[in-house]
Protein backbone atom coordinates (compact mmCIF):
# COMPACT_ATOMS: atom_id res chain seq x y z
CA UNK A 1 0.00 0.00 0.00
CA UNK A 2 1.47 3.24 -1.08
CA UNK A 3 2.08 5.79 1.52
CA UNK A 4 -0.42 8.22 0.01
CA UNK A 5 -3.46 5.64 0.11
CA UNK A 6 -2.28 4.83 3.75
CA UNK A 7 -2.95 8.42 4.76
CA UNK A 8 -5.98 8.11 2.94
CA UNK A 9 -7.12 5.04 4.72
CA UNK A 10 -6.63 6.44 7.52
CA UNK A 11 -8.18 9.90 7.05
CA UNK A 12 -11.54 7.69 6.16
CA UNK A 13 -10.87 5.55 9.04
CA UNK A 14 -10.77 8.52 11.79
CA UNK A 15 -13.94 9.94 9.60
CA UNK A 16 -16.18 6.85 10.50
CA UNK A 17 -14.46 7.06 13.57
CA UNK A 18 -17.11 9.63 14.38
CA UNK A 19 -19.76 6.98 13.21
CA UNK A 20 -18.36 4.08 15.44
CA UNK A 21 -18.68 6.59 18.57
CA UNK A 22 -22.22 7.38 17.48
CA UNK A 23 -22.76 3.52 17.57
CA UNK A 24 -20.85 2.82 20.48
CA UNK A 25 -23.60 5.61 22.35
CA UNK A 26 -26.60 3.08 21.01
CA UNK A 27 -25.75 0.16 20.46
CA UNK A 28 -23.29 -0.23 23.59
CA UNK A 29 -24.48 2.26 26.46
CA UNK A 30 -28.18 2.68 25.39
CA UNK A 31 -28.87 -0.91 24.25
CA UNK A 32 -30.61 0.59 21.50
CA UNK A 33 -29.97 -1.11 18.09
CA UNK A 34 -30.17 1.73 15.94
CA UNK A 35 -30.16 1.45 12.00
CA UNK A 36 -31.32 4.92 11.51
CA UNK A 37 -27.50 6.01 10.54
CA UNK A 38 -27.90 4.17 7.14
CA UNK A 39 -30.17 7.87 7.02
CA UNK A 40 -28.11 9.93 9.07
CA UNK A 41 -24.72 9.77 7.48
CA UNK A 42 -26.14 10.75 4.15
CA UNK A 43 -27.98 13.07 5.51
CA UNK A 44 -25.22 14.67 6.95
CA UNK A 45 -23.86 14.77 3.76
CA UNK A 46 -26.29 16.21 1.63
CA UNK A 47 -27.25 19.10 4.03
CA UNK A 48 -23.72 20.04 4.54
CA UNK A 49 -23.21 19.89 0.61
CA UNK A 50 -26.56 21.98 0.09
CA UNK A 51 -25.34 24.39 2.33
CA UNK A 52 -22.14 24.57 0.76
CA UNK A 53 -23.26 25.28 -2.81
CA UNK A 54 -25.75 27.78 -1.16
CA UNK A 55 -22.84 29.54 0.02
CA UNK A 56 -23.19 28.84 3.58
CA UNK A 57 -20.24 29.00 4.91
CA UNK A 58 -18.22 25.30 5.46
CA UNK A 59 -18.13 25.35 8.97
CA UNK A 60 -22.14 26.65 9.78
CA UNK A 61 -22.93 24.11 7.23
CA UNK A 62 -21.10 21.24 8.98
CA UNK A 63 -23.27 22.44 12.08
CA UNK A 64 -26.34 22.02 10.23
CA UNK A 65 -25.58 18.62 9.14
CA UNK A 66 -24.71 17.91 12.89
CA UNK A 67 -28.14 19.14 13.53
CA UNK A 68 -30.25 17.46 10.40
CA UNK A 69 -28.39 14.03 12.13
CA UNK A 70 -30.07 14.39 15.40
CA UNK A 71 -33.37 15.43 14.30
CA UNK A 72 -33.03 11.76 12.65
CA UNK A 73 -32.25 10.43 16.22
CA UNK A 74 -35.38 12.28 17.33
CA UNK A 75 -37.58 10.88 15.37
CA UNK A 76 -36.70 7.39 16.21
CA UNK A 77 -37.01 7.81 19.78
CA UNK A 78 -39.92 9.76 18.81
CA UNK A 79 -41.43 6.13 17.33
CA UNK A 80 -39.92 4.12 20.00
CA UNK A 81 -40.77 5.73 23.13
CA UNK A 82 -43.55 7.41 22.36
CA UNK A 83 -45.63 5.07 20.05
CA UNK A 84 -43.90 2.37 21.32
CA UNK A 85 -42.65 1.19 17.99
CA UNK A 86 -39.73 -1.89 18.60
CA UNK A 87 -36.37 0.02 18.60
CA UNK A 88 -35.00 -2.31 15.61
CA UNK A 89 -38.01 -1.47 13.47
CA UNK A 90 -38.42 2.62 14.57
CA UNK A 91 -34.98 3.15 13.10
CA UNK A 92 -35.74 1.25 9.78
CA UNK A 93 -38.82 3.41 9.08
CA UNK A 94 -36.58 6.66 9.96
CA UNK A 95 -33.80 5.23 7.77
CA UNK A 96 -36.03 4.55 4.82
CA UNK A 97 -37.99 8.16 5.07
CA UNK A 98 -34.49 9.92 5.24
CA UNK A 99 -33.42 8.40 2.07
CA UNK A 100 -36.44 10.43 0.15
CA UNK A 101 -35.83 13.22 2.25
CA UNK A 102 -32.21 13.29 1.34
CA UNK A 103 -32.83 13.47 -2.44
CA UNK A 104 -35.11 16.31 -1.64
CA UNK A 105 -32.91 18.45 0.39
CA UNK A 106 -30.23 17.90 -2.72
CA UNK A 107 -32.49 17.84 -5.21
CA UNK A 108 -30.93 15.32 -7.16
CA UNK A 109 -29.33 11.62 -5.60
CA UNK A 110 -26.33 13.09 -5.32
CA UNK A 111 -24.14 16.52 -5.41
CA UNK A 112 -20.36 17.25 -6.10
CA UNK A 113 -18.29 19.79 -4.14
CA UNK A 114 -15.44 20.13 -6.35
CA UNK A 115 -14.22 23.83 -6.68
CA UNK A 116 -16.63 24.72 -3.74
CA UNK A 117 -15.12 25.91 -0.16
CA UNK A 118 -14.84 23.31 2.41
CA UNK A 119 -13.37 23.28 6.02
CA UNK A 120 -10.63 21.94 4.76
CA UNK A 121 -10.02 25.06 2.29
CA UNK A 122 -8.64 27.93 4.48
CA UNK A 123 -5.38 25.08 5.42
CA UNK A 124 -4.91 24.35 1.88
CA UNK A 125 -2.90 27.46 1.22
CA UNK A 126 -0.72 27.71 4.46
CA UNK A 127 2.06 25.42 1.88
CA UNK A 128 2.09 22.24 4.15
CA UNK A 129 1.43 19.00 2.36
CA UNK A 130 -2.38 18.40 1.77
CA UNK A 131 -2.71 14.75 2.73
CA UNK A 132 -1.15 15.87 6.35
CA UNK A 133 -3.67 19.01 6.67
CA UNK A 134 -6.62 16.79 6.02
CA UNK A 135 -5.66 14.14 8.40
CA UNK A 136 -4.77 16.55 11.11
CA UNK A 137 -7.86 18.55 11.10
CA UNK A 138 -9.83 15.21 11.18
CA UNK A 139 -8.14 13.68 13.77
CA UNK A 140 -8.89 16.72 15.52
CA UNK A 141 -12.46 17.13 14.76
CA UNK A 142 -12.54 13.30 16.03
CA UNK A 143 -10.45 13.96 19.23
CA UNK A 144 -12.61 16.62 20.14
CA UNK A 145 -15.94 14.64 19.83
CA UNK A 146 -14.25 11.68 21.81
CA UNK A 147 -13.04 14.19 24.67
CA UNK A 148 -16.51 14.86 24.85
CA UNK A 149 -18.10 12.10 25.29
CA UNK A 150 -15.95 10.65 27.78
CA UNK A 151 -16.49 13.74 29.74
CA UNK A 152 -20.06 13.51 29.35
CA UNK A 153 -20.37 9.71 30.27
CA UNK A 154 -18.56 10.59 33.69
CA UNK A 155 -20.57 13.36 34.40
CA UNK A 156 -24.41 13.33 36.66
CA UNK A 157 -26.10 13.07 33.72
CA UNK A 158 -23.99 10.86 31.57
CA UNK A 159 -23.76 8.29 34.52
CA UNK A 160 -28.00 8.14 34.15
CA UNK A 161 -27.40 7.96 30.54
CA UNK A 162 -25.40 4.62 30.88
CA UNK A 163 -27.73 3.29 32.94
CA UNK A 164 -30.43 3.70 31.52
CA UNK A 165 -29.24 0.87 28.84
CA UNK A 166 -28.59 -1.48 31.84
CA UNK A 167 -31.80 -1.20 34.00
CA UNK A 168 -33.96 1.07 33.31
CA UNK A 169 -36.45 0.26 36.57
CA UNK A 170 -33.52 1.35 38.44
CA UNK A 171 -32.93 4.42 36.36
CA UNK A 172 -36.39 5.12 36.65
CA UNK A 173 -36.71 4.71 40.65
CA UNK A 174 -33.91 6.71 40.90
CA UNK A 175 -35.87 9.63 39.62
CA UNK A 176 -34.43 9.48 35.38
CA UNK A 177 -36.63 9.70 33.05
CA UNK A 178 -36.08 6.67 30.14
CA UNK A 179 -38.14 8.07 27.56
CA UNK A 180 -35.78 11.47 28.05
CA UNK A 181 -32.70 9.65 27.86
CA UNK A 182 -33.53 8.15 24.67
CA UNK A 183 -34.13 11.02 23.29
CA UNK A 184 -30.84 12.64 24.27
CA UNK A 185 -28.81 9.54 23.62
CA UNK A 186 -30.36 8.93 19.51
CA UNK A 187 -30.09 12.72 18.90
CA UNK A 188 -26.54 12.94 20.67
CA UNK A 189 -25.60 9.54 18.45
CA UNK A 190 -27.41 10.58 15.06
CA UNK A 191 -25.79 14.65 15.49
CA UNK A 192 -22.00 12.41 15.34
CA UNK A 193 -23.18 10.22 12.44
CA UNK A 194 -24.38 13.43 10.42
CA UNK A 195 -20.92 15.50 11.46
CA UNK A 196 -19.04 12.15 9.86
CA UNK A 197 -21.67 12.41 6.36
CA UNK A 198 -20.48 16.21 6.09
CA UNK A 199 -17.12 15.15 6.88
CA UNK A 200 -16.97 12.28 4.33
CA UNK A 201 -18.91 14.73 2.01
CA UNK A 202 -16.09 17.80 1.92
CA UNK A 203 -13.22 15.49 2.22
CA UNK A 204 -14.54 13.63 -1.01
CA UNK A 205 -15.97 16.00 -2.64
CA UNK A 206 -19.42 15.02 -3.04
CA UNK A 207 -22.71 14.17 -1.58
CA UNK A 208 -24.26 10.99 -2.47
CA UNK A 209 -27.70 9.19 -1.51
CA UNK A 210 -26.34 5.66 -1.37
CA UNK A 211 -23.05 6.45 0.68
CA UNK A 212 -25.21 5.44 3.53
CA UNK A 213 -25.66 2.10 2.71
CA UNK A 214 -24.21 -0.27 5.27
CA UNK A 215 -23.25 2.58 7.41
CA UNK A 216 -24.63 0.50 10.76
CA UNK A 217 -22.27 -2.33 9.55
CA UNK A 218 -19.59 -0.37 9.56
CA UNK A 219 -20.08 1.21 12.69
CA UNK A 220 -20.87 -2.41 14.19
CA UNK A 221 -17.38 -3.63 12.89
CA UNK A 222 -15.26 -0.75 14.46
CA UNK A 223 -17.58 -0.86 18.11
CA UNK A 224 -16.85 -4.95 17.67
CA UNK A 225 -13.54 -5.30 16.69
CA UNK A 226 -12.13 -2.23 18.63
CA UNK A 227 -13.54 -3.64 21.65
CA UNK A 228 -12.69 -7.23 21.57
CA UNK A 229 -8.87 -5.98 20.68
CA UNK A 230 -8.91 -3.27 23.34
CA UNK A 231 -11.26 -4.86 25.83
CA UNK A 232 -11.80 -2.58 29.00
CA UNK A 233 -14.36 -0.92 30.76
CA UNK A 234 -13.54 2.45 31.47
CA UNK A 235 -14.87 4.82 29.32
CA UNK A 236 -12.01 6.43 27.81
CA UNK A 237 -10.53 3.39 26.91
CA UNK A 238 -13.57 1.86 25.57
CA UNK A 239 -13.93 5.65 23.36
CA UNK A 240 -10.61 5.34 22.03
CA UNK A 241 -11.21 1.17 21.58
CA UNK A 242 -14.63 2.06 19.00
CA UNK A 243 -12.38 4.64 17.26
CA UNK A 244 -9.19 2.67 16.78
CA UNK A 245 -11.72 -0.54 15.67
CA UNK A 246 -12.78 2.29 12.95
CA UNK A 247 -9.21 2.69 11.51
CA UNK A 248 -8.42 -0.75 11.89
CA UNK A 249 -11.60 -2.15 9.82
CA UNK A 250 -10.55 0.26 7.51
CA UNK A 251 -6.76 -0.52 6.66
CA UNK A 252 -8.03 -4.07 7.20
CA UNK A 253 -10.30 -3.54 4.22
CA UNK A 254 -7.96 -1.58 2.08
CA UNK A 255 -5.05 -4.28 2.77
CA UNK A 256 -7.34 -6.94 1.03
CA UNK A 257 -8.52 -5.29 -1.59
CA UNK A 258 -5.33 -3.15 -2.71
CA UNK A 259 -3.26 -6.19 -2.27
CA UNK A 260 -5.42 -8.63 -4.52
CA UNK A 261 -3.86 -11.66 -2.83
CA UNK A 262 -6.97 -13.23 -2.31
CA UNK A 263 -7.76 -12.15 -5.53
CA UNK A 264 -10.45 -9.86 -3.54
CA UNK A 265 -12.57 -7.29 -6.09
CA UNK A 266 -13.99 -3.85 -4.40
CA UNK A 267 -17.43 -5.61 -5.05
CA UNK A 268 -16.70 -7.94 -2.09
CA UNK A 269 -16.67 -5.51 0.51
CA UNK A 270 -19.80 -5.99 2.36
CA UNK A 271 -18.48 -10.22 2.22
CA UNK A 272 -15.31 -9.02 3.97
CA UNK A 273 -17.11 -6.45 6.52
CA UNK A 274 -19.81 -9.32 7.62
CA UNK A 275 -16.88 -12.14 8.11
CA UNK A 276 -15.16 -9.15 10.18
CA UNK A 277 -17.64 -9.10 12.28
CA UNK A 278 -18.78 -12.22 12.53
CA UNK A 279 -15.21 -13.11 13.58
CA UNK A 280 -15.09 -10.19 16.09
CA UNK A 281 -18.54 -11.22 17.22
CA UNK A 282 -17.33 -14.93 17.55
CA UNK A 283 -13.87 -14.21 19.11
CA UNK A 284 -14.74 -13.43 22.84
CA UNK A 285 -17.53 -16.36 23.24
CA UNK A 286 -14.34 -18.68 21.58
CA UNK A 287 -12.18 -17.40 24.53
CA UNK A 288 -15.13 -18.14 26.88
CA UNK A 289 -15.20 -21.50 25.51
CA UNK A 290 -11.84 -22.25 26.08
CA UNK A 291 -11.31 -20.65 29.60
CA UNK A 292 -14.57 -22.41 30.99
CA UNK A 293 -12.96 -25.63 29.70
CA UNK A 294 -9.61 -25.07 32.06
CA UNK A 295 -12.03 -24.33 34.52
CA UNK A 296 -14.11 -27.36 34.78
CA UNK A 297 -10.94 -29.51 33.78
CA UNK B 1 -46.53 11.53 54.93
CA UNK B 2 -48.19 9.48 52.28
CA UNK B 3 -51.97 9.63 52.05
CA UNK B 4 -53.88 7.01 50.05
CA UNK B 5 -57.51 7.33 49.50
CA UNK B 6 -59.96 4.80 48.07
CA UNK B 7 -57.01 3.12 45.79
CA UNK B 8 -58.75 0.93 43.22
CA UNK B 9 -56.41 -1.33 40.34
CA UNK B 10 -57.51 -3.86 38.22
CA UNK B 11 -55.91 -5.54 35.67
CA UNK B 12 -57.06 -6.69 33.11
CA UNK B 13 -60.43 -4.46 32.95
CA UNK B 14 -62.47 -5.47 31.34
CA UNK B 15 -61.44 -9.23 30.11
CA UNK B 16 -61.71 -12.54 30.96
CA UNK B 17 -58.55 -12.08 32.92
CA UNK B 18 -59.68 -9.00 34.92
CA UNK B 19 -58.48 -8.93 38.21
CA UNK B 20 -58.97 -6.55 41.03
CA UNK B 21 -55.80 -6.15 43.11
CA UNK B 22 -57.37 -3.23 45.38
CA UNK B 23 -60.38 -2.46 45.87
CA UNK B 24 -60.46 0.86 47.73
CA UNK B 25 -57.69 0.93 49.98
CA UNK B 26 -57.46 4.19 52.36
CA UNK B 27 -54.30 4.65 54.47
CA UNK B 28 -52.13 7.23 56.10
CA UNK B 29 -49.06 6.81 57.37
CA UNK B 30 -47.58 9.51 59.12
CA UNK B 31 -44.34 11.08 59.62
CA UNK B 32 -41.63 8.45 60.95
CA UNK B 33 -44.05 5.49 61.70
CA UNK B 34 -42.67 2.51 60.26
CA UNK B 35 -45.62 0.15 58.94
CA UNK B 36 -45.19 -3.55 58.23
CA UNK B 37 -47.81 -4.51 55.34
CA UNK B 38 -48.51 -8.29 55.17
CA UNK B 39 -51.19 -10.68 53.44
CA UNK B 40 -51.43 -14.05 51.28
CA UNK B 41 -49.72 -14.46 47.86
CA UNK B 42 -51.77 -12.05 45.94
CA UNK B 43 -53.66 -10.10 48.51
CA UNK B 44 -52.52 -6.57 46.63
CA UNK B 45 -49.55 -6.08 48.97
CA UNK B 46 -46.92 -4.78 45.91
CA UNK B 47 -49.53 -3.47 44.15
CA UNK B 48 -50.44 -1.18 46.94
CA UNK B 49 -46.76 0.06 46.92
CA UNK B 50 -46.94 0.38 43.60
CA UNK B 51 -49.96 2.47 43.97
CA UNK B 52 -47.48 4.90 46.17
CA UNK B 53 -44.18 4.47 43.27
CA UNK B 54 -46.18 5.26 40.69
CA UNK B 55 -45.21 1.98 38.78
CA UNK B 56 -48.99 0.39 38.74
CA UNK B 57 -51.18 2.88 37.21
CA UNK B 58 -54.10 3.02 39.51
CA UNK B 59 -57.75 2.84 38.20
CA UNK B 60 -59.16 4.64 40.77
CA UNK B 61 -58.46 6.97 44.21
CA UNK B 62 -55.91 9.35 45.20
CA UNK B 63 -52.22 9.40 46.13
CA UNK B 64 -50.85 12.04 48.11
CA UNK B 65 -47.09 12.14 49.14
CA UNK B 66 -46.07 15.18 51.75
CA UNK B 67 -49.17 16.68 51.08
CA UNK B 68 -48.64 16.77 46.82
CA UNK B 69 -50.95 15.02 44.73
CA UNK B 70 -49.17 12.58 42.98
CA UNK B 71 -51.74 10.41 41.65
CA UNK B 72 -50.76 11.55 37.68
CA UNK B 73 -47.19 11.54 38.12
CA UNK B 74 -44.84 9.11 36.53
CA UNK B 75 -42.36 6.96 38.68
CA UNK B 76 -39.20 8.86 38.29
CA UNK B 77 -41.27 12.46 39.11
CA UNK B 78 -42.25 10.56 42.08
CA UNK B 79 -38.89 9.05 42.65
CA UNK B 80 -37.42 12.39 44.18
CA UNK B 81 -39.90 11.49 47.35
CA UNK B 82 -39.44 8.27 47.72
CA UNK B 83 -36.15 5.65 47.79
CA UNK B 84 -37.16 2.18 46.71
CA UNK B 85 -35.63 -1.39 47.73
CA UNK B 86 -36.83 -4.02 45.78
CA UNK B 87 -37.43 -7.88 46.28
CA UNK B 88 -35.03 -8.56 43.45
CA UNK B 89 -31.41 -7.59 44.50
CA UNK B 90 -30.73 -7.25 40.58
CA UNK B 91 -33.31 -4.79 39.74
CA UNK B 92 -32.37 -1.55 42.33
CA UNK B 93 -28.74 -1.55 41.03
CA UNK B 94 -27.21 -1.27 37.44
CA UNK B 95 -24.88 -4.31 37.27
CA UNK B 96 -22.37 -3.13 34.88
CA UNK B 97 -21.77 0.47 36.69
CA UNK B 98 -19.03 0.28 39.80
CA UNK B 99 -20.52 0.37 43.16
CA UNK B 100 -19.70 4.11 43.82
CA UNK B 101 -20.88 4.77 40.12
CA UNK B 102 -24.30 2.83 41.43
CA UNK B 103 -24.00 5.36 44.54
CA UNK B 104 -23.62 8.68 42.82
CA UNK B 105 -26.61 7.57 40.69
CA UNK B 106 -28.60 7.23 43.77
CA UNK B 107 -26.69 10.01 45.62
CA UNK B 108 -28.20 12.29 42.83
CA UNK B 109 -32.02 10.95 42.80
CA UNK B 110 -34.95 14.08 42.85
CA UNK B 111 -32.27 16.48 41.89
CA UNK B 112 -31.27 18.01 38.33
CA UNK B 113 -28.17 15.60 36.67
CA UNK B 114 -26.18 18.20 35.00
CA UNK B 115 -22.29 18.02 33.12
CA UNK B 116 -20.84 18.07 37.20
CA UNK B 117 -18.57 14.99 37.51
CA UNK B 118 -20.61 12.31 38.70
CA UNK B 119 -17.62 11.24 40.74
CA UNK B 120 -15.57 14.03 43.13
CA UNK B 121 -12.84 13.50 45.88
CA UNK B 122 -15.73 14.59 48.24
CA UNK B 123 -18.84 12.40 46.94
CA UNK B 124 -15.72 9.37 47.03
CA UNK B 125 -15.54 10.27 50.98
CA UNK B 126 -19.43 10.56 51.72
CA UNK B 127 -19.71 7.27 50.05
CA UNK B 128 -17.12 6.03 51.66
CA UNK B 129 -18.11 6.80 55.20
CA UNK B 130 -21.54 6.01 54.94
CA UNK B 131 -21.44 2.49 52.91
CA UNK B 132 -18.55 1.49 56.34
CA UNK B 133 -21.28 1.29 58.56
CA UNK B 134 -22.41 -2.21 56.90
CA UNK B 135 -18.94 -3.73 57.97
CA UNK B 136 -18.75 -5.72 55.11
CA UNK B 137 -15.53 -4.39 53.70
CA UNK B 138 -16.87 -2.66 51.05
CA UNK B 139 -15.30 0.68 51.44
CA UNK B 140 -12.19 -0.80 50.24
CA UNK B 141 -13.98 -1.91 46.87
CA UNK B 142 -15.52 1.23 45.48
CA UNK B 143 -14.48 0.99 42.50
CA UNK B 144 -15.68 -2.56 41.87
CA UNK B 145 -18.25 -3.01 39.84
CA UNK B 146 -21.21 -4.28 41.42
CA UNK B 147 -22.36 -7.15 39.38
CA UNK B 148 -19.23 -8.86 41.31
CA UNK B 149 -20.98 -8.62 44.77
CA UNK B 150 -23.60 -11.24 45.93
CA UNK B 151 -27.34 -10.37 45.92
CA UNK B 152 -27.29 -9.40 49.55
CA UNK B 153 -24.02 -7.45 49.24
CA UNK B 154 -26.24 -5.55 47.14
CA UNK B 155 -29.44 -5.67 48.48
CA UNK B 156 -27.56 -4.10 51.61
CA UNK B 157 -25.50 -1.17 48.91
CA UNK B 158 -29.28 -0.59 48.13
CA UNK B 159 -30.53 0.37 51.83
CA UNK B 160 -27.64 2.71 51.79
CA UNK B 161 -28.03 4.48 48.46
CA UNK B 162 -31.50 5.06 49.64
CA UNK B 163 -30.66 7.12 52.38
CA UNK B 164 -27.47 9.72 49.84
CA UNK B 165 -30.50 11.79 48.91
CA UNK B 166 -32.86 13.92 51.68
CA UNK B 167 -35.84 12.39 51.17
CA UNK B 168 -37.52 10.33 54.11
CA UNK B 169 -40.00 8.19 52.95
CA UNK B 170 -38.80 4.43 52.23
CA UNK B 171 -40.22 1.89 50.33
CA UNK B 172 -39.55 -1.98 50.31
CA UNK B 173 -40.78 -4.26 48.75
CA UNK B 174 -39.89 -7.82 50.53
CA UNK B 175 -36.52 -6.94 50.36
CA UNK B 176 -35.33 -9.63 52.22
CA UNK B 177 -37.35 -12.64 50.46
CA UNK B 178 -34.67 -13.24 48.13
CA UNK B 179 -31.79 -13.87 50.51
CA UNK B 180 -30.57 -17.07 52.83
CA UNK B 181 -32.30 -16.32 56.47
CA UNK B 182 -28.77 -15.28 58.05
CA UNK B 183 -28.41 -12.60 55.03
CA UNK B 184 -32.27 -12.13 55.63
CA UNK B 185 -31.56 -11.25 59.14
CA UNK B 186 -28.91 -8.78 58.45
CA UNK B 187 -30.73 -7.21 56.23
CA UNK B 188 -33.73 -6.57 58.60
CA UNK B 189 -30.88 -5.28 61.16
CA UNK B 190 -29.49 -2.88 58.69
CA UNK B 191 -33.36 -1.65 57.45
CA UNK B 192 -34.33 -0.67 61.50
CA UNK B 193 -30.40 1.12 62.16
CA UNK B 194 -31.37 3.15 59.02
CA UNK B 195 -34.54 3.79 59.67
CA UNK B 196 -33.85 5.05 63.47
CA UNK B 197 -30.52 7.33 62.49
CA UNK B 198 -32.52 8.52 59.27
CA UNK B 199 -35.64 9.14 60.70
CA UNK B 200 -37.42 7.86 57.59
CA UNK B 201 -41.15 7.34 57.22
CA UNK B 202 -41.58 3.74 55.84
CA UNK B 203 -43.86 1.34 54.32
CA UNK B 204 -42.47 -2.50 54.32
CA UNK B 205 -43.98 -5.65 52.19
CA UNK B 206 -43.23 -8.67 53.92
CA UNK B 207 -44.25 -12.32 53.63
CA UNK B 208 -42.66 -13.08 57.16
CA UNK B 209 -45.71 -12.34 60.14
CA UNK B 210 -42.28 -12.70 62.41
CA UNK B 211 -40.27 -9.40 60.63
CA UNK B 212 -43.90 -7.42 60.28
CA UNK B 213 -44.20 -7.76 63.83
CA UNK B 214 -40.91 -7.21 65.22
CA UNK B 215 -40.34 -4.21 63.31
CA UNK B 216 -42.08 -1.19 63.14
CA UNK B 217 -44.74 0.53 64.85
CA UNK B 218 -47.73 -0.71 63.08
CA UNK B 219 -48.85 -3.70 60.98
CA UNK B 220 -51.88 -3.59 58.01
CA UNK B 221 -52.95 -6.96 56.79
CA UNK B 222 -54.84 -6.99 53.13
CA UNK B 223 -56.86 -9.44 51.97
CA UNK B 224 -58.55 -10.04 48.40
CA UNK B 225 -57.59 -6.11 47.94
CA UNK B 226 -59.00 -4.89 50.99
CA UNK B 227 -57.42 -3.92 54.42
CA UNK B 228 -58.70 -6.30 56.81
CA UNK B 229 -57.09 -5.00 59.76
CA UNK B 230 -54.83 -2.66 61.10
CA UNK B 231 -53.05 -2.29 64.54
CA UNK B 232 -50.67 -0.27 65.89
CA UNK B 233 -49.85 1.30 69.28
CA UNK B 234 -50.40 -1.37 72.68
CA UNK B 235 -53.03 -3.50 70.45
CA UNK B 236 -50.02 -4.87 68.89
CA UNK B 237 -47.06 -4.86 71.53
CA UNK B 238 -49.64 -7.91 72.94
CA UNK B 239 -49.50 -9.60 69.64
CA UNK B 240 -47.36 -12.37 68.75
CA UNK B 241 -47.41 -14.78 65.50
CA UNK B 242 -49.50 -17.83 66.67
CA UNK B 243 -52.12 -14.48 67.14
CA UNK B 244 -52.00 -12.95 63.82
CA UNK B 245 -52.79 -16.06 62.08
CA UNK B 246 -55.73 -16.79 64.34
CA UNK B 247 -56.79 -13.62 62.94
CA UNK B 248 -55.72 -14.27 59.43
CA UNK B 249 -57.59 -17.53 59.63
CA UNK B 250 -60.51 -16.09 60.78
CA UNK B 251 -60.92 -13.72 58.20
CA UNK B 252 -60.40 -16.42 55.54
CA UNK B 253 -62.66 -18.75 57.73
CA UNK B 254 -65.48 -15.88 57.32
CA UNK B 255 -64.86 -15.76 53.45
CA UNK B 256 -65.19 -19.99 53.29
CA UNK B 257 -68.46 -19.27 55.27
CA UNK B 258 -69.56 -17.65 52.89
CA UNK B 259 -69.09 -19.08 50.09
CA UNK B 260 -70.42 -22.21 51.92
CA UNK B 261 -73.41 -20.29 52.11
CA UNK B 262 -73.39 -19.32 47.96
CA UNK B 263 -73.04 -23.20 47.74
CA UNK B 264 -74.88 -24.47 49.87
Amino acid sequence: MSLFAFLGTLEIGLVYGLVALGVYLTFRVLDFPDLTVDGSFPMGGAVAATAIVAGVNPWLATGLAVLAGAACGLVTAFLAVRCGILHLLASILTMIAAFSINIRIMGRPNMALLGEPTIFTPFDNLGWDQLYVHLGLVFLLVLFSALFVVRLLSSDFGLALRATGVNERMVAAQGGSIGFYTYFGLALSNGFVGFSGALFAQSNSFADVTSGVGTIVVGLAAVILGQTLIPGRRIWVAVTAVIVGSILYRLAVAFALSTGMFGMQASDLNLITAVLVAIALIAPKMKGKVRLKAVTR
Amino acid sequence: MIHLEDIRITFNANTILENKALRGVSLTVPERQFVTIIGSNGAGKSTLLGAVSGETPISGGRVEIDGVEVTKWPVHKRARYAARVFQNPLAGTCATLTIEENMALAHGRGKRRGWRLALSSRRRRLFQERISILGLGLEDRLGDSIGLLSGGQRQAVSLVMATLSDSHLLLLDEHTAALDPRMAAFILDLTNTVVEEFGLTVMMVTHSMKDALASGDRTVMLHQGKIVFDVSGEERERLDVPHLLQMFSKVRGEELADDSLLLG
